[in-house]
């Protein structure tokens, strides 16, 4: 199924490595891995635990974005008080947590090169990306604080701005510090050899999906309220 | 095979009690703790439910204990009308959750899927302890509603705002018991979340070598389309406690519109919108209920199979209708929500899909009809909840399409009608799914036999004793007997006062017959004939290894599947089954 | 498979880019007089397009089974779908404040 484009092709062991010996990883002819006996997707099972994990939490936080959403639509005063100052700050944050997540895809790609150095490495980048972003974060919560936004009410409109913006960005700081927390224990159980580079992989995907969120926070949030003119 | 390092799956058994019994990774302990845990929940909602009919009919009896309980809520050990409304609330929360969203799947499902599949434990042991015991935690802090000041909350297990998301100005229960219920539905989600995860992955990649997913028992399919479900639905429900929960604490307004008064006092919110509630609540709530009821139509459909000595008729139409309701189930929650005040055209779109499901739901239950027909039958009392089940589940769900219809609705909506309804489908029909699953799997678990003439006359009550109990309650309904009332005052609804005597007098009599199950459960565990490896003569997997199994389930051994689930009535070495691990025969079924 | 260990590199820095280049143009058409709407649908698709390619090539779902792509996302396209049938309500309620304004 790889292709030469693929980051992982030949780094990688079919299925993300790791599985243990006499355990198929192709089906027998005439049989398809559906049968039993085998992973039916190719891949180890807490990856497929992580992917529907991460389906789930998707879905959860759609559903807070549509509540958003919802109220927005329906509000008649929703203020767009983001100066160019929010905005830049908000892009670097973007920048950030994508940088982040390229330093993910490089430790996973290490960690299927068996480089535990640099897997640590990475791991650490980006979990320090991570903690940057956590970081700018506050700072701007702070600054909005300060300018008198709070959960039930701001200088400019509807007090659902705050709700709405705490909730979500709350939501998903939690979540980004979640994950760095999660990176610091895999960074260390791999130096140590307790887990895998499966496990590094599982790590990765959480990551990535946190960095997903924001694609659609940064701009559902910020830059639709974007003071413009 | 899964991929199986060190940290993720145990070798060897545990030894010391605590490893065993308490923070157990096998699941087949955590199934049955599940089911206790159930069973514990069902308790306090069975008495929770005797107080409320008893207040119903008898509203200025002194009920003993009451007054210690909650000396605000039943002075004298008279319920308020507050209270009553707190304990309905905590009756329906600890029903449809604790007790309906556990055992069938978690508890069940845990217990059975892993031996039936052929696998040695599911795919996260660990996690699935986890689940547990975050199952138990959200419990203990709905169960702690009852100890607080002010008691459970008012807003029913739907906890519609504004009165739930104002607090304490709405009423009492609103304060710190609405908070409880939140952080408690909340905790179950996540224990659930990670449940539906561990089930679907152990369901695809766990399956013994041959364990085509058509040859799973239908249970199997049950299982994992009810995770399916659990998984997407249960997501929109986290989000919206914790929307709640910040509309509670943190001044926020999701579902607050602006000037509201309450007791006479302004509320600060302003913006939000109750009906949003509704949505993200009924978005959930209405795959909530598939969740409860299609471990059940799993269970009946290998019960009915086993004991009528013939294979399910139409096992791939089953596994079809089963997707279609799980697919369709997304699609019709407004149906909940008829008589809110939201856009009538959604009104319309809902009851569409509404109608449409009862068609793979009548298709199971003829097929089990035909399953059932022409079979030798053996009335075990699992078999007989089985055939129970058919019978309450089509009659509650015949109810529903009254429902489906929004002209009907606006008359139906908010009337015992609807308490009829779903209580035939959840509070029936699903406990007799459970209960035919404990019959059925009692030995397996325990390694003893329960006792026949015990269930037989805890089935018989039970079946009479509930169309009792929920029959008239449509026809009340259709008089425009309202429900979630404490007292029924109006002139119209005294001549119907009769039949909610009979009503309550039969609900405390069923009750008191379960205690008789109770008793059997209990008294077998200990002392009951021990069990051989099959007492039932059933194929599918969990009946090939010991009654208990060994900690593994199958000693080592990978069981290779060379059969469906339903090879009955095949003569086979004199016997008139085959097992799923039997040598392949000639014609080798898929 | 031998291939140069630095060919998937540079897929990950094209698409780190490409990602960059979008969060670019999104903040550029932020600035643009825009009604809401229009502005909100074309930063969607922004959006998901930079969703689909951390999802392809981050998370590694192109090269992983089809099967599995077919499970996880029109599920998940399905419920969000699903879910948009709220805002009905939603308008209505803007226009409902709009007749009490």
């Amino acid at each position: 199924m790889s292709s030469s484009n693929d980051p992982l092709a030949g780094v990688a062991i079919h299925g993300g490595g790791h599985i243990p010996a006499g355990v198929q990883v192709y089906p027998e002819p005439g049989t398809s891995f559906w049968s039993g006996g085998g992973l039916p997707y190719g891949i180890p099972s807490r990856k497929l635990g992580m992917w529907l994990f991460i389906v789930s939490d998707a879905i959860t936080f759609s559903a807070v974005i549509f509540a958003y959403g919802y109220l927005r639509l329906a509000a008649a005063d929703w203020p767009r008080p983001f100066e160019t100052a929010s905005i830049v700050n908000a892009t670097v944050m973007t920048f950030v947590l994508l940088s982040s997540s390229v330093a993910m895809v490089l430790a996973v790609r290490a960690s299927n090169l068996g480089r535990r150095g640099g897997t640590v490495g990475w791991l650490l980048a980006t979990a320090g990306g991570g903690i940057v972003f956590d970081i700018l974060h506050i700072r701007e919560w702070l600054g909005l604080i300060h300018e008198g936004v709070r959960p039930f009410q701001n200088p400019w409109g509807t007090p659902m701005f705050g709700s709405a913006f705490f909730a979500m960005t709350g939501l998903h700081m939690l979540h980004v510090t979640i994950g760095v927390i999660y990176l610091l224990i895999i960074a260390m159980a791999y130096s140590n050899k307790k887990v895998t580079e499966v496990d590094v992989e599982v790590s990765g995907l959480y990551w990535h999906f946190v960095d997903l969120v924001w694609m659609f926070i940064f701009p559902l949030v910020y830059l639709l309220s974007a003071k413009v003119g | 095979m899964s991929d199986t390092s060190a940290a993720a799956h145990h070798h060897t058994a545990p030894t010391s009690f605590i490893r065993k019994y308490i923070f157990s990774l096998d699941h087949k302990v955590i199934g049955i703790q599940y089911y206790f845990l159930a069973i514990f929940s069902v308790l306090i909602g069975m008495v929770l439910s005797w107080l409320v009919r008893i207040h119903l009919v008898w509203p200025q009896l002194h009920i003993w204990g009451l007054e210690k309980l909650s000396p605000a809520g039943a002075p004298g050990g008279v319920m308020t009308p507050e209270y009553y409304l707190s304990l309905l609330t905590l009756h329906g929360t600890l029903m449809v959750f604790f007790v309906l969203t556990t055992a069938p799947q978690a508890g069940f499902g845990n217990y059975a899927l892993p031996i039936q599949i052929g696998a040695e434990d599911m795919a996260f042991p660990w996690l699935n302890m986890l689940s547990f015991w975050t199952t138990f935690v959200g419990l203990c802090c709905l169960v702690a509603t009852l100890f607080v000041k002010d008691g459970p909350p008012i807003s029913g297990w739907t906890a519609y705002p504004p009165l739930s998301a104002v607090g304490s100005d709405a009423g009492p229960g609103q304060g710190m018991g609405q908070n409880l219920w939140a952080v408690s539905i909340a905790i179950f989600c996540v224990g659930s979340l990670l449940g539906a995860l561990n089930f679907i992955v152990t369901t695809v990649d766990l399956r013994a070598k041959g364990m085509s997913l058509m040859r799973m028992p239908l249970t199997c399919w049950a299982w994992l389309i009810t995770a399916i479900l659990s998984l997407l639905s249960f997501a929109v429900l986290f989000a919206a406690c914790i929307l709640l929960f910040l509309d509670r604490n943190a001044g926020t307004s999701f579902f607050l519109p602006a000037g509201l008064l309450v007791n006479e006092k302004l509320q600060p919110h302003s913006g939000g919108s109750p009906l949003l509630w509704q949505h993200l609540f009924w978005f959930f709530g209405h795959p909530e209920v598939y969740i409860a009821i299609v471990p059940g139509f799993g269970v009946i459909s290998h019960i009915l199979s086993t004991f009528s000595r013939k294979p399910v008729l139409g096992y791939k139409v089953i596994v079809a209708c089963l997707l279609g309701i799980g697919f369709l189930s997304f699609m019709v929650w407004g149906h909940h929500m008829f008589l809110s005040g939201m856009s009538p055209y959604s009104g319309f779109l809902f009851s569409i899909p509404t109608l449409i499901i009862t068609i793979p739901a009548t298709i199971v239950s003829l097929l089990w009809l035909g399953t059932i027909f022409g079979g030798k039958l053996r009335f075990t009392t699992s078999m007989m909840f089985a055939l129970g089940f058919i019978s309450v589940f089509v009659t509650g769900g015949l109810g529903g399409m009254f429902l489906a219809q929004p002209s009907l609705d606006i008359f139906l909506h908010g009337t015992y009608f609807v308490v009829g309804h779903f209580h035939m489908v959840m509070g029936v029909a699903a406990i007799f799914g459970m209960f035919a699953g404990t019959y059925y799997w009692f030995p397996k678990m325990f390694g003893r036999m329960m006792n026949e003439t015990m269930g037989k006359i805890h089935f018989w009550f039970t079946f009479v004793g509930v169309y009792c109990i929920f029959m008239p309650m449509h026809f009340i309904g259709l008089e425009g007997n309202p429900r979630r009332y404490s007292q029924f005052v109006n002139a119209f609804i005294q001549p119907l006062m009769p039949v909610h005597k009979f009503m309550t007098i039969a609900a405390l009599s069923t009750g008191i017959i379960q205690f008789l199950f109770f008793f059997n459960l209990f008294w077998s565990i200990f002392k009951g004939p021990k069990a051989p490896n099959n007492p039932w003569e059933s194929t599918s997997l969990e009946w090939t290894v010991p009654s208990p199994p060994p900690f593994d389930n199958f000693a080592g051994v990978h069981p290779v599947v060379n059969h469906g689930a339903y090879e009955y009535g095949e003569e086979n070495d004199g016997k008139d089954y085959v097992m799923q691990t039997d040598p392949p025969t000639r014609a080798v079924t898929g | 498979m031998e291939h140069s260990e630095t060919a998937g590199l540079k897929v990950i820095f094209s698409v780190l880019f490409g990602l960059l280049g979008l969060t670019v143009c999104e903040v550029v058409l932020a600035y643009r007089a825009l009604p809401l709407g229009t502005m909100f649908t074309l930063l969607m698709g922004l959006s998901l397009l930079k969703a689909a390619l951390i999802v392809a090539y981050f998370m590694h779902l192109r090269y992983e089974q089809p099967s599995l792509f077919v499970t996880l996302i029109p599920a998940f396209v399905f419920v969000i779908l699903m879910m948009t049938v709220i805002f009905a309500d939603s308008t209505r309620l803007a226009h409902m404040r709009s007749l009490v304004q």
